[in-house]
């Protein structure tokens, strides 16, 4: 059971879902679609239905997770929807219900809280240098291996203070500023998502495992 | 004597023109360029039976001599005023004509394609409108700009139609058999040349219609795709780079080609800009002239003696715009009998 | 700023200004940019205050403003939405009204919260309400939002009066081939709110050209780089990244372009990195001298111009080689350092 009202009133679908007329020009240039076997077009097909079994059980699988989020649908769709904006809404409440551990590609969500929550979290970034291992991220190149290696050298020769304080790029963030987010992550529920996402994948590979 | 003021000589105005001058009423017309004739002059040959569109355009010529029409050429209104039962047209060369009744046969603008920006119109020279290609009929040629003969062409349904983007969300009905009689001239001309049309709708209303569709694709080979231009960009050798989804299949499609014809549709006249909301005159929301009924009062404005004829109120073919302008010609003969 | 901002009459938008404040702008920094190119943020704000004479402030409590992690789909709507509102609070308390951003992403997620907050006012209610209860806080939206790129764009030509450098091939006379690569989110979402609009965005190629260099167009300019937020975070899916920005590269390269000038930094890292991935997995680049095509930020381009060092706008960081470009374009610099860096960094015997 999905909460079908609220998913119908997040301001997300209520803006952005303004009866498609099957053009394709979103599909057209859809990196997503280039890359997968996706159409944005299909996901505002299945909202629009308003059919709750089609509409869980696209929650429940890969297809919502395909989209880059790059909004090329919203800069050209002649009825100004935005499947894109729609994929984003659609990704929260897979969540919040759970149903994103049915698919493989959902379940991945866990890795993203883990590192990139994980860095809002403890060090108020979305993305540090000292998270992005040579193991994590073979593509940064050699380059950016030296740097990692490097970081105090490298940083201060472009009057970076990083992991200091005071102002400047990569600064440490202080403490008080930190404790904000972590209000202000708990307060807006960002982290009963986190637990739910974490309990979720938990759950699906215990009952994988039987 | 009653006179009557008829604005726009393209073949709404003419037509009412010419009824009303058989039935001896005095007509002054009133036309903005320096020649009569309107949009047709752009066309070639009309669908779906490819009638001449020169040949129907000549057929009014005789009525420049007659004694009863007043032609006023390169002349456009700058105002219209109501007083003692009488109308005044005050044109901006400061030429007033007075009018016991009025028509306003001000026709249409194709969409000016520039807006669409995704397509490349005046940005790319192999993108050209239909218009450009209807001259290119009319001149039996067809070469891109830089006088090569297209292999590859495109054409491109709903341009500037159907399109919250560019502020135009109806249809313009008659650019889908448009593009088809163009599709199906140009393998005419250009017998081994490949032309795909890309469509959302293939809006095939009139009798005959469907029936050009279906020789399009037996005769002339013409392939369609259902789906709706995205972007055209500009290759290296100046082809024409086309994005688009094949719905039908549900996977996005590239094309080159070496030229597009973009269906650009009809939108509501300059004078209709205008002149909206000027002594009773009122457009719809898509800036149209609105009739006081579109069903059975299709003629008439809220204002008594102001009446509308042919694509002022919406998009019509050139058949439709004549049974219309008629149907204004009969009503300001009664108007004028009752007055 | 009216937060729908939706012109009036239809335009054509390769005309089309927004408005730009002029001055005293409250910075806010991109955790990638500063993560990657640390010395682009730095020059930004020199270039501000040494060649514009621009005041400005650069707060230290600010922090993300989690937009990369609510595209990564774990920040809900109301948290990024009061992050946002955070952040406006600091900047209400430090006076300053006109707020540039550093990342074409926050740009997006900010010009998405106040649309949100005028389309649907119950969202405004509520973002104040989590604001006060979870930090004590109170905010007003802003005056005016930018992101940094357009206030380059804006002072242009005051730049270009002070120019050491032209995009100018020092060796043959001619311009520099330009491609400019607009971050999606900077006019995709809305193309009110970015200069030229959606199709072509002039925020770049009006700066190359009021600097000496020639803009390509090429098929697919507009294409996304491909970062795809969750598809480049997540290993298996990370293909997707580098699969756009080849696209991108192999529509550029018949127009021989001397280098990519970006404003998003996620763009221009990715444009960085994947040549190289590309390079070491096919053998091919996709220049004429096989070093494969620059990329740079329109600071770092800024600054370089202006006579700035390439070390220390940080030049030395990025993996595709600027060597070439800093040679065509005659820049006197420290040639023996930055080549010594190079090697050390690629870890490599140095090669004059």
């Amino acid at each position: 059971m999905i909460p079908i009202e609220e998913i119908y009133s997040d301001p997300r679908i209520v803006e952005n879902l303004n009866a498609c007329i099957n053009c394709g020009v979103c599909t057209a240039l859809c990196p997503a679609a280039d890359y997968y076997d996706y159409e944005p077009r299909y996901i505002e097909r299945v909202v629009l239905s308003h059919d709750p079994v089609a509409l869980e059980e696209l929650m429940s699988s890969d297809y919502i997770w395909y989209c880059g989020q790059c909004m090329s649908c919203k800069a050209r769709c002649p009825r100004k929807n935005a499947p894109g904006v729609v994929v984003s809404a659609l990704r929260y409440w897979s969540q919040k219900t759970g149903l994103f551990a049915k698919s493989k590609m959902g379940r991945n969500q866990v890795l993203i809280k883990q590192s990139i929550g994980q860095n809002i979290y403890d060090l108020g970034y979305c993305v540090h240098p000292s998270k992005l291992t040579k193991e994590a991220h073979p593509e940064q190149g050699p380059v950016w291996e030296w740097i990692f290696n490097n970081r105090e050298k490298a940083y201060s020769l472009v009057n970076a203070n990083i992991d200091k304080e005071g102002a400047g790029p990569m600064r440490k963030i202080s403490d008080d500023a930190v404790n904000e987010i972590h209000s202000i992550l708990k307060g807006t529920g960002a982290l009963d998502l986190w637990e739910t996402i974490e309990n979720s994948v938990k759950e699906t590979s215990i009952n994988n495992k039987k | 004597m009653k006179k009557i003021a008829v604005i726009g000589g393209g073949v709404a105005g003419l037509e009412v023109s010419k009824q009303l001058l058989e039935a001896n009423i005095p007509v002054t017309l009133i036309e903005q360029s320096s020649k009569i004739g309107g949009n047709i002059k752009n066309y070639a040959y009309l669908f779906p039976d490819f009638y001449n569109a020169e040949e129907l355009l000549n057929s009014y010529h005789y009525l420049i001599t007659d004694p009863n029409l007043q032609l006023l050429l390169n002349t456009e209104v700058a105002k219209i005023d109501f007083s003692k039962k009488t109308y005044n047209i005050l044109t901006k060369d400061g030429i007033s004509v007075p009018a016991d009744a009025i028509v306003i046969a001000t026709g249409y603008n194709t969409f000016d394609a520039r807006l669409k920006e995704e397509f490349g119109y005046g940005i790319y020279e192999n993108v050209i409108t239909s218009v450009q290609l209807e001259q290119m009929f009319k001149n039996k040629e067809i070469k891109t700009p830089s006088g090569k003969i297209p292999e590859r062409i495109g054409f491109i349904h709903c341009v500037g139609s159907r399109d919250a983007k560019v502020g135009n969300t109806y249809c313009s009905r008659l650019c889908c058999v448009t593009a088809i009689k163009q599709a199906i001239e140009t393998k005419k001309l250009l017998p081994s040349v490949e032309i795909f049309c890309f469509y959302i709708d293939l809006r095939m209303y009139g009798l005959l219609f469907e029936d050009l569709y279906l020789s399009a694709q037996r005769d002339y080979n013409i392939q369609f795709v259902r789906g709706r231009l995205s972007e055209a960009s500009e290759m290296l050798d100046k082809r024409i780079l086309i994005k688009v989804e094949d719905t039908l299949i549900g996977k996005p499609l590239q094309m080159s080609a070496d030229m597009i014809v973009l269906m650009v549709g009809m939108e509501a006249s300059d004078f209709s800009k205008q002149f909206k909301y000027h002594n009773g005159l009122e457009v719809n929301e898509h800036g149209f002239f609105n009739p006081i009924n579109p069903h059975n009062l299709r003629n008439l404005t809220s204002k008594d003696g102001i009446f509308l004829a042919g694509t002022a109120i919406g998009p019509m073919s050139v058949g439709e715009t004549l049974d219309h302008a008629r149907g204004t010609a009969l009503s300001v003969l009664s108007f004028i009998n009752a007055n | 700023m009216e937060a729908n901002n939706e012109p009036k009459k239809r335009i054509y938008w390769r005309e089309y200004v927004k408005d730009i404040p002029k001055n005293d702008y409250f910075y806010f920094r991109s955790c990638i940019r500063q993560t990657f190119f640390p010395g682009a943020e730095q020059m930004f704000l020199k270039i501000l205050k040494n060649n514009l004479n621009i005041n400005y402030k650069d707060d230290p409590n600010l922090t993300t403003c989690t937009g990369i992690g609510y595209h990564s789909d774990i920040i809900p709507l109301e948290t990024v939405h009061t992050m946002v509102a955070r952040h406006f609070s600091l900047m209400n308390e430090s006076g300053y009204s006109n707020f540039v951003s550093s990342c074409v992403t926050t740009f997006g997620v900010m010009t998405e919260a106040l649309e949100m907050w005028h389309e649907f006012p119950e969202t405004l209610e509520k973002t104040r309400e989590n604001l006060y209860k979870t930090t004590g806080r109170t905010f007003e939206p802003p005056k005016a939002i930018a992101h940094a790129s357009d206030i380059i764009y804006l002072y242009r030509n005051e730049i270009a009066n002070q120019l050491k450098y032209r995009l100018i091939n020092q060796y043959t006379g001619e311009p520099l081939k330009v491609v400019d690569h607009v971050g999606c989110h900077y006019s995709k979402i809305f193309p009110q709110h970015g200069i030229g609009g959606a199709e072509f965005p002039k925020v770049l190629s009006e700066m190359v050209k009021a600097w000496g260099g020639e803009i390509i167009d090429y098929p697919e300019r507009r294409h996304c780089c491909g970062f795809g937020f969750r598809q480049y975070f997540i290993k298996e899916s990370r293909g997707y990244s580098l699969t756009h920005s080849q696209t991108k590269f192999e529509s550029m390269e018949p127009y021989h372009p001397d280098f990519i000038i970006t404003n998003c930094p996620g763009c221009n890292m990715f444009m960085d990195r994947w040549q190289y991935v590309i390079q070491e997995t096919t053998g091919k680049t996709y220049s004429e001298d096989d070093n494969g095509i620059p990329v740079l930020t329109y600071e770092e381009i800024a600054a370089l111009l202006l006579g700035y060092d390439p070390i220390e706008i940080g030049l030395f960081m990025h993996q595709t080689n600027v060597l070439p470009l800093l040679e065509k374009l005659g820049i006197d610099f420290d040639k023996e350092q930055f080549i010594a860096m190079r090697a050390e960094s690629m870890q490599l015997q140095p090669q004059m």
